[in-house]
């Protein structure tokens, strides 16, 4: 319950305040509205008068600290009596078209567009309300793409496509305009939904019979979204285990992927770099197939453990070594998931045995190939958290990069507002008649001043990745993706949810604080000198 | 001129010669201070107003009090037949001609 004077004395106490704070040729004003405040009926409607007032106050003390010794008339002068501060001064104007020029100058280079659209990420899920719609670039992309009979553009759009059927659609086309590419398939695999995943299999095991990749895939369909445990799994699921625990190799295409999106990239002239490295920004998916394979090769320790538990080393060796050698299948970034551990035992397991044959070279080898995988899988839990984390100085371009859009996106809008107010009082389009306000001149020249810092900050704070961009697209070079990769996904953060970060940096918001503040002062001094020069041209 | 600061020179104008006190003539006009009192600080700078401070009652803060000049007066009803001359414009032009 809020007391019925309160309201009253808050009234008092803002309006006194804002009376400390007001220049000296306002105090008796202020004073004046503080005396009617005692006389204001209703304690609320005393808040609401206190509000006003003090709004009033607080304007021109802003005014005074901006333009210390402004020159006012003291003799009305026709038309200058209700305009509000004369004409409108030449030295404002120029600073803020030159400020607008300048930053609109910006947008002609296409990277400085990139640059703002990567900005803007953080507003996407703000104003996205159709996420299965396709971006318009892909768009033009697929028209372009189908018109020409482009296999490898549709593919590219494929991949992209965030709805299944319609990818599936575009990825059978592709495939029907260029049979080499059917590899592609092996991408739509993840979405096992697909009634065209069956069909996909065969064509997939007919392109390489070697590769264990089609059984991961079959496996993966039979097991459905829900994994169960490896033991209560369909019979087919383990023939398909099997087989590609048979396989010579695991080939994800990945490299073949890379390849066709740099081709297409070069080929449509794309430099958007959500479409490179955005596909998988949200979470680092495990590789395919690891999952199944890790419950397989579990299943087959523990067999294989049985049987040599019964006697029987022979048949128990055949399966720790099936275990090695898919393990040694898999790529670095797929052990680093769930493949170590199992390794390391099997190779324990080799190790044994093979001391308790009396074959101690044997058992010298296995157990050396067990400590690597006790040491990589020691330096791989230190650099997945370091992973997960991401890259700091990636962290702190996109968090420069998201506040310099946001100081953007404000300044511009404020610029407009203010230009709009101006010609909205004057009623007039021609410059010579406008005559805003002290206000006007000050939010014009800020907010202008405001856009052109952000534009620059936002420039170089992309240009690294730009370069990164175009490294890759040019010369294939994948050594800063990572970055670029932890650029965007940061990017993607709303502001202000820093937070949610595992390691918040507050460092960062320091020394923002530093530079948004420097830029005022700045400011305020370019605004004096400005002030000051009409006055010493006019003594002289 | 803003229509605010033409209904403030109307109450004015009401009676020339009164006193006014600032929340009476915020009460009279509709305006909320944050409006009025910018309006009336432009017209005391242009000479347009006059003000002064008259202590009301023992432990009340002394009030501050206002009332046109004899230049404030003059445009006041120079703003005044100008406005009805407007409006006479405006109901004649909807009226086909025929005042």
């Amino acid at each position: 319950m809020i007391p019925p004077a309160l309201p009253r004395r808050v009234a008092a106490f803002l309006l006194q305040s804002a009376i400390s704070i007001a220049p000296r040729d306002t105090l008796d004003w202020g004073h004046a509205m503080l005396a009617e405040l005692h006389h204001v009926q209703g304690n609320w409607a005393a808040l609401l008068w206190s509000l006003g007032s003090a709004g009033v106050l607080a304007k021109h003390a802003l005014l005074s600290l901006i333009f210390p010794s402004r020159n006012r008339p003291t003799i009305p002068s026709g038309g200058d009596l209700f305009s509000k501060e004369g004409p409108m001064r030449k030295p404002a104007l120029a600073i803020t078209a030159s400020c607008v020029i300048a930053s609109l100058l910006f947008f002609v280079a296409p990277v400085f567009r990139q640059a703002f659209r990567v900005s803007l990420l953080p507003w996407q899920f703000v104003f996205e309300t159709d996420y299965s719609r396709l971006s318009p670039e892909l768009q033009s992309i697929v028209k372009k793409a189908e018109q020409d009979h482009d296999a490898e553009a549709l593919t590219f759009v494929a991949f992209r496509h965030p709805q299944s059927s319609e990818s599936a659609r575009l990825a059978d086309e592709a495939v029907r305009l260029d049979p080499n590419l059917s590899w592609v398939y092996a991408f739509f695999a993840r979405r096992s939904s697909l009634p065209e995943i069956d069909r996909w299999i065969p064509v997939l095991e007919r392109l390489d019979p070697q590769n264990a990749l089609p059984h991961l895939i079959t496996a993966q369909v039979l097991r459905g979204n829900v994994p169960h445990r490896a033991e209560d799994e369909p019979p087919a699921w383990h023939s398909a285990m099997a087989a590609a625990f048979e396989s010579a190799k695991l080939d994800t295409y990945s490299s073949q992927r890379k390849a066709l999106d740099r081709r297409v990239l070069i080929r449509y002239h794309v430099g958007d770099p959500e479409l490179i490295a955005g596909d998988e920004l949200f979470y680092r998916r495990a590789p395919y197939g690891v999952s199944d394979a890790t419950s397989y090769a579990e299943l087959v320790l523990a067999s294989a453990q049985v049987l040599e538990a019964q006697g029987d080393t022979k048949a128990a060796s055949e399966k720790y070594l099936a275990i090695a050698n898919f393990g040694k299948l898999l790529s670095p970034d797929a052990r680093v998931w769930f493949w170590e551990n199992t390794q390391q035992a099997a190779y324990t397991r080799l190790a044994a045995l093979a001391a308790k044959s009396t074959r101690p070279e044997e058992a010298a080898f296995y157990a050396f190939l067990a400590d690597r995988e006790r040491q990589t899988a020691a330096q791989e839990s230190s650099s997945r958290y370091r992973r997960f984390i991401g890259n700091r100085v990636a962290r702190w371009d996109a968090d420069l990069a998201r506040r310099s859009g946001a100081v953007m996106l404000l300044s511009g809008a404020l610029l407009l507002a203010t230009l709009f107010a101006v010609f909205l009082r004057s009623r007039s389009l021609r410059l010579s008649s406008l005559r805003p306000g002290g206000l006007a001149i000050a939010l014009g020249v800020s907010s202008s001043a405001a856009f052109i810092v952000s534009s620059v900050v936002l420039r170089l704070s992309y240009q690294p990745y730009a370069e990164i961009l175009q490294h890759f697209i040019r010369d294939g070079d994948e050594t800063g993706l990572n970055n670029l990769r932890d650029f965007l996904g940061h990017a993607y953060a709303p502001i202000g949810s820093g937070w949610l970060t595992p390691r918040q940096d507050y460092s960062s918001f320091f020394w923002f604080s530093v530079i948004v503040l420097c830029a005022l002062a700045l400011l305020v001094a370019v605004l004096r000198y400005f002030q000051a020069r009409p006055r010493a041209n006019a003594t002289t | 001129m803003s229509p605010q600061t033409l209904r403030v020179l109307e109450r004015f104008a009401e009676r020339p010669t009164a006193w006014r006190y600032g929340y009476e003539l915020s009460r009279e006009t509709g305006l909320k201070a944050g409006t009025l009192y910018p309006i009336l600080m432009r017209l005391a700078k242009f000479s347009l107003l006059e003000t002064k401070w008259i202590t009301t009652e023992n432990g009340v803060p002394p009030r501050h009090i206002y009332r046109l000049t004899p230049n404030g007066m003059e445009l006041a009803r120079a703003k005044q037949t100008t406005s009805r001359s407007g409006v006479r414009v405006r109901r004649t032009a909807f009226s086909g001609g025929q005042a």
